[in-house]
């Protein structure tokens, strides 16, 4: 397997406004078209890690980026780099679904018509093809015109999926997808999830470690703001070179 | 044995009274409404809407200059408190969201809301009916419409605040700027409920007299001049009520009739809003 490094964290450093240290000298590599996976007991830092590689803490005053993230060999975090453009490289999909209160075409149309798609007959080609692509066309196509919010919860989560994707992303952020999800709906986004980084970069967080093992083929494993170890997913379940990531893989703690 | 005897004396008592203050509030209501119905019904109509005022005593003539004039300073009021408002109210809960500068606006607002009517007109009269020398629709429209924006304002905060925050990280997401997060997304959202504070308040300043009082004046003619003194409904009845003639009697009762008509159905129309925001 080629393997191309899609995103580079170098020596990154966070804190959260009131000076508060959330990640500490994290660096790792994320490779193109492969899932990756973060893991690790509650507030260690694999969400604020993940929110950093589009920039989400931008959002909210006197939150502090340290050192790179560099994406097609420029510097995400510096302060020249265009937020909106950013982030429709890198989409991202959130624990619980996020569907506008608009229909379910509009939900999809919304990225692409940001990006100044306004052609009816374009628009509604890439709708199609992105519900396709996150699996939600046989059950969307007869109601595009209904609301978002008369889906299912899991149904939610794969048209969130497909506005992310609509856009073309090269990377996709999931934050916990699937925590707010029943079995079965659970089975279906892992699915698409798998199918989905033929085409696009996948990190996901979650607490979730079979889920981690599932569908990952890298996994992080972070503690305390620490990243402690990093590896093929294969490794970090079967033969861990950290004895923290033993412990806690084996339920040790977490 | 004794607690629980006592206990249900206690809990009788209570329910007697909260019942007769309820009634107590009640029959004054009733008592109100019934009394316009019946009176203001039987006094009205077609000349009403179709006729100006005949000179004082005459027998005849409409409110047709009251109606009209009562119409064009709520739309004008709403077209001048409603912008101001709903702005307000975005920059509150959005841009400036959590700051000291906020939550006095918000807190100054919770205090115009109460603030009484009359006060509002007399200061408008002393900032620009006094400086012009000419009483005018224009100031009372204005009058109206300082009384709507900190309702509008409040519950346009209030209504976006509950718009969760995971709905504006994802538009942001997606790479949307901030407007159009807030146009396209949370608007959408809020909708239904800036939509009910906004008739409500409409339905608050359309019972207004005092404020238009020193305002908007009156006028016994017809008139859609804006910068002249422009009739309205409630400072009609309120003349006409203290008048010395039967036929004005008659028209007031009219009049207070078709106000609270118009006052109920902009309410209901919130009402029903509210409910099927809800429902969905």
């Amino acid at each position: 397997m080629t393997t191309t490094i899609e995103l580079e964290v170098k020596g990154l450093n966070f804190y959260y406004s009131g000076k508060t240290q959330a990640l500490k000298n994290i660096n790792l590599p994320i490779y193109s078209r492969q899932v990756t996976a973060l893991i690790g007991p509650s507030g260690c830092g694999k969400t604020t890690l993940l929110r950093c590689f589009n920039r989400m803490h931008d959002l909210y005053p006197g939150n502090m980026y340290e050192g790179e993230i560099l994406h097609e060999g420029r510097n995400i975090l510096s302060n020249e780099n265009d937020l909106i453009r950013l982030r429709s490289r890198i989409g991202m999909v959130f624990q619980k679904p996020t569907p506008f209160p608009m229909t379910i075409f509009d939900n999809i149309a919304y990225g692409l018509k940001l990006k100044g798609i306004k052609k009816r007959a374009e628009l509604a080609e890439r709708v199609e093809k992105a519900l396709k692509h996150a699996a939600l066309w046989n059950e969307a196509k007869d109601k595009l015109n209904a609301s978002a919010y008369d889906l299912s919860g899991g149904q939610q989560q794969r048209l969130v999926i497909a506005r992310a994707l609509a856009v073309e992303p090269d990377v996709l952020l999931f934050d916990e997808p699937t925590s707010a999800l029943d079995p079965i709906s659970t089975g279906k986004i892992e699915e698409l999830i798998m199918h989905l980084k033929n085409e696009v970069t996948i990190i996901i967080v979650t607490h979730n470690m079979q889920q981690a093992a599932r569908i990952s083929d890298m996994t992080g494993f972070m503690m305390l703001g620490d990243l402690v170890e990093f590896d093929h997913t294969q490794k970090i379940f079967t033969a861990p070179s950290e004895k923290l990531t033993e412990d806690y893989i084996t339920g040790r703690f977490g | 044995m004794n607690i629980q005897k006592r206990r249900k004396i206690e809990s009788f008592l209570a329910l007697s009274f909260s019942t007769a203050a309820a009634l107590f509030g009640l029959f004054w209501l009733i008592f109100i409404l019934s009394d316009v119905v019946i009176h203001g019904a039987a006094a009205l109509n077609l000349d009403l809407f179709t006729k100006d005022p005949v000179p004082p005593g005459a027998e005849g003539g409409g409110l047709r200059n009251a109606f009209v004039g009562q119409l064009l300073i709520t739309f004008f009021a709403t077209l001048i408190g409603v912008p101001v408002g709903v702005l307000g109210g975005t920059f509150i809960a959005e841009y400036a969201r959590g700051t000291k500068f906020a939550r006095i606006i918000s807190i100054l607002s919770d205090i115009m809301v109460s603030v009484p009517s009359i006060v509002i007109g007399t200061f408008i009269y002393a900032v620009l009916v006094k400086p012009t020398g000419q009483f005018s629709g224009w100031a009372g429209a204005i009058a109206l419409a300082v009384i709507m924006i900190p309702v509008v304002l409040r519950t346009t905060e209030d209504m976006l605040s509950l718009v969760p925050w995971t709905l504006r990280e994802a538009a942001f997401a997606l790479g949307a700027p901030y407007y159009k997060v807030i146009v396209q997304v949370v608007y959408r959202g809020a909708a239904t409920g800036i939509l009910t504070g906004i008739l409500l308040s409409m339905a608050r300043v359309a019972g207004e007299t005092a404020p238009l009082l020193f305002t908007s004046f009156n006028n016994a003619f017809f008139s859609t001049n804006m910068n002249q003194p422009v009739a309205s409904l409630t400072v009609t009845i309120f003349n006409y009520a203290m008048g010395p003639y039967e036929t004005w009697h008659q028209q007031a009762w009219a009049a207070s009739f078709v106000i609270t008509i118009f006052i109920l159905i902009i309410t209901i129309l919130g009402r029903l809003l509210i409910k099927w925001r809800y429902k969905k």
